[in-house]
């Protein structure tokens, strides 16, 4: 196995939709019929990168930054309407069927299971579907048992599993066939801590042992910091942030969160981190709330000391609590940051 | 073509499955449609005790007539080819009520199958079989109460080149909810213009001559349903109409690569829904 074989590459891809404008109200409704005004959005605007064969990579960004829109591009759903993407040199707007026996899919909010049917049955289509032989499809299922421990519902009736159960079973699912890329669109939204756990080992064992590729689009971050080494993030469209997991950490990770409570509210007017230190932009942000004050910043400008004995000769605390910046904080800053390069960029 | 006759008998079998489940509905769906048929057999029942025959004149003259057990073996013939479509290919509906309004028709693309087969096939309409056993019924009976000089006109050999064609009659109806269904592609639904369309074939089952020239046109040139009706059955009863025969090929060709035309632009059309 060549572990540089680059699996995915998606070359500047773009997706524009026509949406209809409409002025709001009934009356703007009755207009847009007879006199329809159209915009053109770009939901992708340029958007490259390649993956590695037994890769598992991050693919974030804000609600609304375009993630979905390129992963359905990716799998074949949504036509590019500039660009091409190629898993192992396949085409999916050439060649649809071909395309999608390589990959998974698993849609968080939408399952793929027969809603009706024992969960067994599910897995009986498929093998006809992808066609698979008999002996492959018995080794795959008691792998996919052991990882993904199904043995206990998978008689049960489809619509009776629990969200764990059924998310467990989605995942088994879309990797039958063997899938040299699986796409797991928020692959744990909704499950309590001990599921995700549990999901997120799955994930990771199955990409070890069967030397898949995933592509992992998510809002929790703890997945992607137990999962991914690297990140691709995008925002507006465009990518934003392309890299290893430590580099961000070691870019941004100088971030610290500051809380403290003070003793009388009407203090926190004294407080002026704005004025008393130069922070660049988006290296601090004041949140107050009556006695409750919160300051992150960036120590390297300004260290965790002088913050401290500032506040300190200002008003007098309750509390104090210094908390390290997690990925959630660094994350949160690349967006601000993302945001602030398309506007310079128009 | 082999894989994929395998997989809609699997398909037929998960959704036969799944009616065990769901016994009741079923139930009320079939006893529900057994209802509606006896209504409007009722209603023909009630006209034609006042009247001998359904009459088409022309100045005054009586030019064609058809009599109550003529007009039930059309009515139940026009049942067969759509109860056989509405059997096996009901999901091109939900096509365009929901399916791509909602973002479901996501799963059809993740598949390595042909995306139009397999929403053709994921459901199993049974309730259609009451259709096909009242259409078969009203044949029979139809037939067998006619008066000796109209059952002495039936050539039963014509029956034969109906088979024939039976499966073009039923690609009409199929190509036609396909290509409606498809402009829900572009505009998110189009379930009631699928319903608009299917809707045309309720005059395909009384005989053609007695509408006026636009409905006459419209069931016979531009949504044929005609075709899969009156024709073939006037054909089997009188011999007329044998020019419908080849036609009815011809057209239902047409409309399928019409169909296929338009569905496969609307894939490219697609927008799914945000998730």
């Amino acid at each position: 196995m060549n572990n540089n074989e680059i699996m995915i590459k998606v070359c500047n891809l773009k997706k524009e939709f026509r949406k209809a404008v409409k002025e709001p109200g009934l009356k703007g409704s009755f207009k847009a019929l007879f006199k329809p005004k159209y915009d053109t959005v770009k939901a992708v605007d340029g958007i490259s990168f390649d993956v590695k064969k037994g890769e598992i990579i991050g693919f974030i960004g804000p609600n609304g930054a375009g993630k979905s829109t390129v992963i359905k591009m990716l799998t074949g759903i949504l036509t590019p309407t500039e660009g091409v993407c190629t898993i192992g040199g396949k085409i999916p707007t050439k060649n649809r069927k071909e395309y999608v026996k390589e990959i998974g899919v698993v849609f968080g909010q939408r399952t793929q299971l027969w809603w009706d049917l024992a969960l067994r049955e599910t897995y009986m289509v498929l093998k006809e579907i992808y066609e698979i032989p008999d002996k492959e499809y018995k080794e795959r299922m008691a792998f996919l048992n052991e990882v993904l421990e199904l043995d206990s519902f998978i008689t049960s009736p489809v619509r009776t599993l629990s969200l764990g159960q059924r998310m467990r079973a989605d995942i088994a699912a879309s990797l039958l066939h063997n899938p040299k890329v699986l796409f797991l669109d928020e692959p744990t939204i909704g499950l309590d801590v001990v599921v995700k756990d549990n999901i997120r080992k799955a994930i990771q064992k199955i990409s070890e042992e069967s030397g898949t590729t995933v592509i992992l689009t998510t809002h929790d971050l703890e997945d992607i910091e137990l999962l991914c080494r690297r990140i691709v993030m995008i925002d507006k469209g465009k990518k934003v942030f392309d890299g290893e997991l430590s580099e961000l950490r070691r870019k941004y990770g100088q971030m610290r969160e500051l809380a403290f409570e003070l003793k009388n509210a009407e203090d926190s007017s004294k407080l002026t981190y704005d004025k008393d230190f130069s922070f660049e932009e988006g290296d601090l942000s004041v949140e107050m709330n009556g006695s409750a004050v919160k300051v992150r910043f960036n120590s390297d400008t300004v260290s965790v000391e002088n913050m401290l004995s500032y506040t300190l000769s200002k008003v007098h605390v309750k509390d104090i609590n210094v908390k390290d910046a997690d990925i959630e904080e660094i994350i949160r800053r690349l967006y601000v940051e993302g945001g602030e390069a398309d506007e310079a960029s128009t | 073509m082999r894989r994929y006759l395998k997989l809609h008998s699997i398909f037929i079998k998960q959704d036969l499955k799944k009616l065990m489940e769901y016994k009741v509905d079923f139930l009320l769906g079939a006893l529900g449609f057994l209802l509606g048929q006896a209504v409007q057999i009722f209603c023909l029942g009630v006209i034609f005790s006042t009247i001998p025959a359904l009459c088409y004149t022309v100045g005054g003259k009586v030019v064609d007539f058809w009599t109550f057990e003529e007009v039930l073996f059309i009515y139940g013939f026009s049942l067969i080819p759509k109860g056989i479509d509405h059997l096996f290919f009901d999901n091109l509906w939900g096509l365009g009520y929901w399916i791509v309004d909602k973002g479901d028709f996501d799963k059809y693309l993740t598949r390595p199958i042909n995306s139009w087969f397999y929403v053709l096939c994921e459901k199993f309409c049974v309730d259609a079989l009451g259709e096909i056993v009242v259409g078969i019924a009203l044949i029979i009976y139809s037939t067998l109460s006619m008066p000796a000089n109209i059952a002495g006109a039936i050539n039963w050999w014509r029956v034969l080149p109906i088979i024939a064609i039976l499966p073009f009659a039923i690609m009409l109806f199929t190509s036609i909810k396909t290509a409606t269904a498809a402009i829900s592609f572009w505009t998110k639904r189009s379930g009631h213009v699928t319903h608009m369309c299917y809707m045309t074939n309720e005059f395909a089952k009384y005989p053609v001559k007695i509408y006026n020239k636009v409905v006459k046109t419209a069931i016979t040139y531009i949504l044929p349903f005609a075709l899969t009706a009156y024709y073939p059955a006037i054909y089997i009863l009188r011999g007329e109409s044998a020019w419908s025969l080849p036609v009815t090929v011809a057209v239902s060709l047409a409309f399928f690569a019409i169909s296929q035309f338009i569905w496969h632009r609307g894939l490219k059309a697609y927008e799914s829904a945000g998730s």
